[in-house]
């Protein structure tokens, strides 16, 4: 417990050192924060319609604005950055889980089991994200849990690939095989030996992912496909401020700059993250 | 040719940094750019929100194709632009209602065609309207004709037209609009009988110069044109599908007109840039909230009820059409046969009397979904719905949908709830024509079946006393809101905006009438 503790210091650390990386932590902190807390902290009801008030400009008592139901734009993009979250992080881990275990498995297991996977990972690949997700949407209905299920299964491809070469990188190393001579079972060695070594890797790919599921979910709420109204999210008041662009741009700015934010952000974290964990890249740079 | 790839001389972290500064420069406010006027002498640049598809009237795709249809085309009739719905003479000289199934026409004499076609004929109006209601023809628009039968051509000039049965639509639909138009029919049977994305032969004010798909049709005067000379040298016709872009386009002064959002008529009821005016129609568009009358959770008349009762119109056409619309009382617009002048619910909402016809309907927690497309309109619309009808405890979830799956509802068996929003001629029957018994899953989506809808609809089209025709299609009205099926919310609105320099001739629904347009 003390040696993760301290492991997770060194990289806080090492992030903080950037400029960058300390900027990207920074942001990613604020989401964070504002999202988790989002029902204590939003000044306004984000659902709450006032008709009369509608499409004005900034404030003292609406900082962003209203939309066009006279909603308080400040308080649906905090709410907006809850939903962004709720489907980026569960999205991202879930694949991130799914891609590493099939990713280890197929490059300790059999040769047909690789095959096998492969094919499986090639084939998910193969569909265009978007276009998959507009095919499920339109199936199975659009809502928080579609888009979580359809972000997970087009990344967990990625994280696969990533975690069976890393794999079969080690599946040779001496400890391994020191291991397996001792007897160890397939999933002490997966688990206890390999994981602690593949992990930090797919960790970076995570972060890095982020944005990208963000700007997914904010399209497709963007083509009025993500989460269901009247839920905030940043692509859905992206969507509304465009088709208002020459009434209330307060809008656009409301629901694209978190995006931006998010996107610079998790960036900057994930390419920090990246240099502190594998110093080779660091040098090379 | 030998190409060298060199490193980047920026990384990925400064390129990082660098969008970021100029991201952030971008968002500075910056200095207005110089304004192009509007001044090309004789040549007039209109927007129209779709490109032209096809120059055979038979297989026109509606309004886009019609604009130029109708400028190069000639027809017995053409509308008249104003206020009121009407028509005038065009390459007929005479035309009568003979008896309810027979009319008779005279053509002008001045009237030819282009490449060394001849003059219009008789047997140019006979080939054009008959080819419409042949089955080779396969054409889209034969609905239009209804129940015509045949020309009888008894001059050079002169012909008659043969119905089957009395079609009142033929004066509103038929003639003055797409299956009305004349083509020649020598041209037309050299070039195999179709014609394609270029004319065969024209024979109105304009001729078509060109057509660059997806950027510019333009539209030059007709050099052999006999009739009153257009006002405008040059028409040039820009496809622009954003309303946004097209208006700034007007305000850069590149556009002389364009359809405006029913959002921006507030800013420009207050002023239009270059000395321009907006006018604002009414359109024949309309929207309404639909309950699927086979879904079980809709059979209690008086839940139906409660829900028409519950939904407060003005709000919705305060935030989602931005007050720039008035509220509807059926599917037919005021100016048009059948308009009713009231519904038997008035536009705001009664919560009271909602509240206790949900209560008469002995219905507790009830939950509903609603189907609307993913235009923001329509969300707007859904979220006021879903909010009021929250008011009486009905609670409402919103399924958002894209135009695929959502013009696939007809046969949803899940469909409860759904908003919708269908286009019109200026014709009653274009209207009750989806919501007949026949239509049920198709378009009707309601599945509102009522043999005496039916019977009205039929005997409406039939029927050339105008007092006895707008009382039928009031009652057809009245029995769709009595069905408890149906909540009219609006008609929409048409509003455009036109530089100093132009006089717009447009119909009743703000439709162009560009032969017509003037110069002021």
């Amino acid at each position: 417990m003390s040696n993760s503790r301290s492991e997770l210091s060194i990289i806080l650390r090492g992030v903080a050192k950037d400029p960058l990386g300390l900027i990207g932590l920074i942001i990613v902190g604020t989401i964070a924060v504002s999202a988790i807390f989002a029902a204590w902290i939003v000044p306004y009801d984000p659902i709450g319609m006032n008709i009369p008030d509608r499409m004005q400009g900034p404030s003292a008592a609406h900082w962003l604005g209203t939309d066009n139901l006279g909603r308080d734009t400040l308080s649906r993009v905090i709410m907006g950055g809850q939903v962004a979250l709720k489907v980026a992080l569960p999205a991202v881990f879930g694949a991130m889980a799914i891609g590493l275990t099939l990713g280890m498995i197929a490059g300790y297991g059999p040769k047909w089991l690789d095959n096998l996977l492969m094919l499986f990972f090639d084939t998910l690949r193969s569909f265009p994200t978007v276009m998959f997700a507009l095919a499920v949407v339109a199936l199975v209905g659009p809502s928080l849990q579609t888009v979580v299920l359809v972000v997970m299964a087009t990344s967990i491809p990625t994280y696969g690939r990533v975690a069976r070469t890393q794999t079969l990188t080690l599946r040779n190393s001496e400890f391994i095989l020191a291991e397996r001579a001792m007897g160890a079972s397939m999933a002490r060695i997966l688990g206890v030996h390999m994981l602690p070594n593949i992990i930090g890797v797919l960790g970076v790919l995570a972060a890095m992912d982020v944005p990208t599921v963000i700007a997914l979910e904010a399209g497709l709420s963007f083509l009025g496909l993500g989460v269901k109204p009247p839920t905030p999210s940043w692509g859905a008041l992206l969507k509304d401020g465009y088709a208002l662009i020459r009434q209330t741009p307060w809008l656009v700015v409301g629901g694209g700059l978190p995006i931006i934010l998010a996107t610079l952000g998790f960036t900057f974290l994930g390419e920090s993250l990246r240099d502190v964990v594998d110093p080779k890249l660091r040098k090379n740079r | 040719m030998k190409l060298e790839w060199t490193k980047a001389p920026m990384g990925r972290r400064n390129f990082l940094k660098t969008a970021t500064a100029l991201g952030a420069a971008a968002t500075l406010p910056m200095g207005l750019a110089g304004r192009a006027m509007a001044s090309e002498g004789g040549t007039l640049r209109v927007r129209s929100y779709g490109d032209m598809s096809t120059m055979d009237p038979a297989h026109s795709n509606g309004v886009f194709d019609e604009e130029i249809h109708a400028s190069v085309y000639n027809k017995l009739i053409q509308y008249k632009p104003g206020s009121e719905w009407g028509w005038q003479l065009d390459a007929a000289s005479m035309i009568e209602q003979a008896d309810p199934t027979h009319i008779n026409f005279a053509l002008r004499d001045d009237i030819g065609f282009t490449n060394g076609h001849g003059a219009m004929t008789a047997e140019d109006v006979k080939f054009s309207f008959e080819r419409i209601i042949a089955d080779d023809t396969e054409s889209p628009n034969k609905p239009d004709m209804g129940p015509l039968s045949h020309i009888e051509v008894t001059g050079e000039r002169e012909g008659t037209i043969v119905l089957n049965e009395p079609f009142a639509p033929l004066w509103s639909i038929a003639l003055p609009y797409i299956t009305g138009n004349i083509v020649s029919k020598t041209a037309t049977e050299a070039a195999g009988g179709r014609i394609g994305a270029d004319p065969v032969a024209e024979s109105g004010p304009y001729l078509r110069a060109s057509w660059n798909p997806k950027e510019k049709t333009v539209l030059t005067r007709n050099p052999d044109w006999q009739g009153d000379a257009p006002a405008w040298d040059n028409i040039e016709i820009l496809p622009i599908d954003d309303e946004n872009t097209a208006e700034i386009a007007f305000e850069a002064g590149e556009l002389d007109f364009t359809r405006v959002s029913l959002g921006s008529v507030e800013r420009y009821r207050a002023d239009v840039p270059n000395g321009g005016a907006l006018i604002e129609n009414p359109s024949l568009f309309y929207v309404w909230l639909g309950m699927n009358l086979d879904h079980p959770k809709l059979q209690n008349i008086k839940l139906r009820q409660a829900i028409q009762h519950a939904i407060d119109v003005p709000s919705i056409l305060e935030a989602a059409y931005f007050g720039a619309v008035e509220p509807s009382t059926g599917i037919i617009a005021p100016g048009l046969i059948g308009h009713r002048d009231a519904g038997s619910i008035a536009p705001a909402a009664d919560f009271a009397r909602a509240a206790e016809l949900l209560a008469e309907s002995g219905e507790t927690n009830v939950s509903l979904t609603l189907d609307v497309l993913n235009k923001t309109t329509f969300t707007t619309t859904a979220q006021i719905i879903q909010a009021t009808l929250a008011g009486i405890g009905i609670t409402v979830e919103i399924n958002v949908l894209e135009s695929g799956a959502f013009w696939d509802s007809g046969n949803n068996e899940n469909l409860q709830l759904v908003l919708n929003r269908f286009s019109m001629t200026p014709d009653p029957t274009y209207a009750t024509a989806w919501f007949t018994t026949e239509q049920a899953g198709i378009w009707n989506w309601e599945n509102f079946r009522n043999a005496e809808f039916d019977q009205l609809h039929a005997e409406a089209a039939r029927e050339t006393d105008l007092e006895k025709r707008a009382e039928m299609y009031v009652r057809a009205q009245d029995l769709m809101e009595e069905s408890g099926a149906y909540r009219f919310i609006t008609h929409e609105a048409t509003p455009v905006v036109h530089s100093s320099g132009v006089v717009p001739a447009l119909r009743p629904d703000g439709l162009t009438l560009l032969r017509y347009f003037g110069k002021s």
